[in-house]
């Protein structure tokens, strides 16, 4: 019993880990109708940047905001220079855009910090603490705790500011919020900052754990698309608990299933994505209808 | 020419290759209500898109004196023009308070739009009741009030008014159409009026505009035109 | 007959002299180079299924490279396991590949484009997981040997004649390559001139439509599916053939990418298109780290950061650019400049003439 608490509370922070991504992949969606492949090499980038900072002696809880900020900033970038050119061309354009910047980003990543797997150091101690008689690490707990505070600063943002709530007018009517005033273009480029920042929170969360180098998302995205899918690709929250059903259902089966080693948690990833998309394809939270003006 | 708030010069706009309006020339006064009348596809909702930049024109467009040739839909907007389009640009995927609250969120003083949002619920009462729902909840007379009420949020200098008695009970369109009347007189915004009904709008309106497969075929006094019964009979039908 | 070929459009010449420059090549070529086409040469082929499923039926598939290494493993194994003969296994791994293909796209019919995305991706970044487990088939991590086989004695006595040397085992799979090259570009070339390629490329412009127009939607995507599952599937075992190794790390996802992004910057809905995407995809990654600190005109910093910052870097900067400025691919670029070419020449013509083109602004 204690072990399954153990479980299911390690699976609950990879879920806060997935969840972040998967939020990110929600916010560009519903900012312009695509999944952005590239979000996971963005993370990492993000990450190594962090990574950067702390070995020149910047403590943890200074670069973790500045990467964020840095993040953002990078994201609008992207938009404004990569995106926005192709912004009415058809899905597999878009589709090849991203694929391009996450082939680029890898690249670069490999180039600036090299290929050698490094070890992030975490603010948060391996120790566990004695929870409900079961141990939790600090480690697990503090990726809780991180996660859930970046979320809920999102959606606070998304649902009680008028920059969020511009945020998302433009996003489902462009037209018509053009009519309100709003410039829906930077409001899809804001978009894109914000994802960028939130999928980075991600990428030092994990970094801890896996090891990094640049190859270090390639699952993770895997992970975040199953949790978005599972959530309804269009909704925040459903990111967000997707993400906590994806980390516990993995965390659980590699624990518990024989059959399921560490290589093959990634195909129950596979597996859930395939089951909701033809259960029922609009995810937990998704609206079955909703095509914007 | 003068100093109007709006100003059309020779404009000609169209989609792709096909040119719907051609060398149109109108102009509506600081606080007046103007009528652009028509029958269906005679470029009445084209001229207006054109002056949203919601089509490409030629000629020229100026509002409060500066041109509007460069600017994008949004940057028309924030100059002081609120448009209401056919269908009404209801935000459905929103509440009915978060629509009025983009009517309002280009402004900063705080008091003042509060006491808009007083008068706007006192205008539409039904709009205060539904506050929390959502928008795709109204019927279409309640979108028609909250679109009405979210155009007087943005406290424009002009408004443009695509048809607002479409699909609306005649005593609803009456109730809506005092509303403007009252708007135009109190905060002194002007009109451009589009409308099929061409009875009502030539009453609420002291110029008008009428469009023949996107002409100017006839213009003048509202009350002129009410009472030409050969305009009235070739141009508005009835 | 002879009128016939005297009025044959100009398409036809350059497919003629490209058959015969690609079986002329190893006989001029290093046998190195043989190897480096022919794996040009297998890349074309599954960009040509690939092109056939994207370009024609529309549907998106990130996860081909799954197909490949399906098609290369059921070679494999069946070579290495079973003593079947190499050359044999091709066509078999293809119909088997084409019939997993096929299943797949039952419920893939249920997909938006975005979620099909999604999805074989997730699948590509799989494979090489899956492929790991069932060790006693596929060898796990070792992977499988394929003994490459040495030409038959009347292939070495024609080249013998012709080059004065013997052929090398190389260049003799490049042969076997470019003979189903060949087979599989003409069949594709005749399916999409009939029905079925007429049929898909409705589908593709408007599912409804097309359903409303009598076309078995249904029917055809998954015929689509099938048809690109088993280019792919005979790919793959050309791909062991030549490669003579699989392992479940010859099929990373990058792969798929690089399937994909062949047949978009060659041209998606055109024949020599995915033969263009394939050289692209091939050549790129090699190239810009030999050609770049070539040029003189680029400044040696430059370069240097070129080559240092690795294929990736270029491989994704240039695919960026191409799809902001050329999004048809080279196919559509040259059409592009064929159409305004022609429209000069005509406009010259219609000048001498005193001829006036009616004016476009009809009212």
């Amino acid at each position: 019993m204690q072990e399954l608490i153990q479980q299911v509370l390690s699976g609950i922070a990879t879920g806060g880990i997935f969840g972040s991504l998967a939020l990110a992949l929600v916010l560009i969606y519903n900012a312009m109708g695509l999944v952005n492949f590239a979000q996971g090499e963005m993370a990492m980038f993000a990450t190594f940047v962090a990574f950067t900072l702390i070995v020149h002696g910047v403590n943890y809880w200074i670069a973790f905001p500045v990467t964020l900020v840095l993040a953002f900033a990078g994201g609008i970038a992207i938009q404004r220079i990569v995106i926005r050119p192709v912004e009415r061309a058809p899905v597999l354009t878009l589709v090849i855009v991203t694929l391009g910047l996450a082939t680029l980003f890898n690249g670069l990543a490999g180039f600036l910090f090299g290929y050698v797997p490094r070890a992030f150091p975490s603010p948060f101690s391996v120790q566990t603490v004695n929870i409900l008689g079961a141990f939790a690490s600090y480690q697990d707990l503090g990726v809780i705790a991180v996660s859930g505070v970046v979320l809920i600063a999102i959606y606070l943002l998304l649902e009680h500011t008028t920059v969020g709530l511009t945020m998302r007018s433009a996003a489902h009517h462009p037209e018509a919020s053009r009519l309100l005033g709003v410039r829906v273009s930077w409001m899809l480029a804001l978009g894109w900052g914000l994802a960028s920042a939130v999928g980075a929170v991600s990428g030092i969360m994990v970094a801890p754990i896996l090891l990094l180098e640049p190859d270090m998302m390639q699952t993770i995205i895997i992970y975040a698309f199953a949790a978005a899918v599972l959530g309804g690709i269009e909704s925040p929250l459903g990111a967000v608990v997707g993400g906590l059903i994806v980390g516990v259902t993995v965390n659980l089966a590699g624990a518990y299933i024989p059959f399921v080693g560490g290589d093959l948690q990634l195909a129950v990833a596979l597996a859930i994505i395939v089951a909701v998309l033809v259960l029922k394809p609009n995810g937990l939270f998704g609206r079955p209808t909703a095509r914007r003006v | 020419m003068g100093s109007a708030l709006l100003e059309l010069q020779d404009v000609s706009a169209g989609y792709g290759p096909t040119s719907v309006l051609h060398a149109v020339s109108l102009s509506v006064e600081e606080g007046e209500i103007v009528s652009l009348l028509g029958a269906n596809g005679a470029g009445k909702t084209t001229t207006l898109r054109a002056i949203t930049r919601g089509v490409q024109w030629t000629g020229d467009i100026q509002f409060a004196g500066r041109s509007l040739r460069r600017m994008s839909t949004e940057e028309v907007v924030r100059c002081g023009i609120a448009h209401v389009p056919e269908g009404r640009g209801i935000l459905t995927e929103l509440t009915v308070e978060e629509n009025l609250r983009l009517g309002s969120h280009l402004r900063r003083n705080g008091p003042e739009v509060r006491k808009d949002y007083d008068r706007v619920f006192e205008y539409f009462p039904v709009l205060r009741e539904r506050r929390k729902l959502s928008a795709s909840t109204l019927s279409g007379g309640e979108q028609q009030m909250l679109a009405l009420a979210r155009a007087l949020l943005m406290k424009p200098r002009l408004m443009l008014l695509d048809e607002p008695s479409l699909g609306l009970a005649p005593i609803i369109v009456r109730s809506i159409f005092d509303i403007i009347r009252t708007i135009n007189q109190t905060d002194r915004v002007a009109v451009l009026l589009v409308e099929q009904n061409a009875n009502l709008a030539l009453e609420m309106s002291s110029h008008a505009y009428v469009l023949e497969v996107g002409r100017v075929a006839v213009k003048g006094q509202s009350s002129e035109l009410k009472g030409n019964e050969s305009v009235r009979k070739s141009y508005l039908g009835y | 007959m002879v009128q016939r070929i005297r009025s044959a459009p100009p398409r036809y010449w350059l497919v003629a002299v490209a058959v015969l420059f690609f079986a002329g090549f190893p006989t001029v070529a290093t046998s190195f180079q043989a190897s480096q086409w022919a794996q040009v040469l297998i890349l074309a082929i599954a960009i040509m299924g690939l092109n056939i499923l994207v370009g024609y039926s529309g549907q998106i598939s990130l996860g081909h490279g799954a197909f490949m290494a399906l098609g290369a493993y059921v070679s494999a194994v069946l070579t290495h396991k079973y003593k079947v003969d190499v050359l044999a296994t091709i066509p078999i791994a293809g119909l088997v590949t084409g019939l997993i293909g096929f299943l797949f796209g039952i419920p893939a019919l249920r997909l938006s484009a975005l979620y099909l995305a999604l999805a074989t991706f997730a699948l590509a970044v799989v494979t090489p997981s899956l492929i790991k487990r069932p060790v006693e088939l596929t060898g796990g991590v070792q992977g499988i040997l394929i003994t490459q086989p040495d030409p038959p004695q009347l292939a070495k006595d024609a080249f013998a004649t012709v080059t004065g040397t013997p052929m090398t085992s190389d260049q003799w799979i490049y042969y076997v390559t470019f003979a189903f090259a060949v087979v599989l570009f003409w069949l594709a070339w005749n399916l999409v001139r009939h029905r079925p390629g007429r049929a898909m490329r409705a589908i593709r412009d408007g599912e409804v439509a097309a359903a409303a127009s009598g076309v078995n939607v249904a029917g055809y995507k998954t015929l689509a599916f099938g048809i690109s599952a088993l280019y792919a599937g005979v790919a793959g075992a050309l791909f062991a053939l030549a490669t003579g190794f699989v392992s479940p790390d010859t099929f990373p996802v990058a792969l798929s990418i690089q399937l994909l992004v062949g047949a978009v910057i060659g041209g998606l809905a055109s024949i020599p298109g995915p033969l263009l995407g394939a050289i692209f995809a091939y050549f790129l990654p090699i190239e810009s780290n030999q050609w770049v600190p070539a040029q003189t005109w680029i400044p040696s910093q430059i370069a240097a950061t070129v080559v240092k910052a690795g294929p990736a870097v270029s491989y994704g900067a240039v695919l960026i650019l191409i799809m902001i400025f050329a999004p048809n691919g080279i196919v559509g670029l040259a059409n592009a400049g064929y159409t305004r070419l022609r429209r000069r020449l005509r406009g010259a013509a219609d000048r001498e003439s005193g001829h006036v083109p009616p004016d476009p602004q009809t009212v």
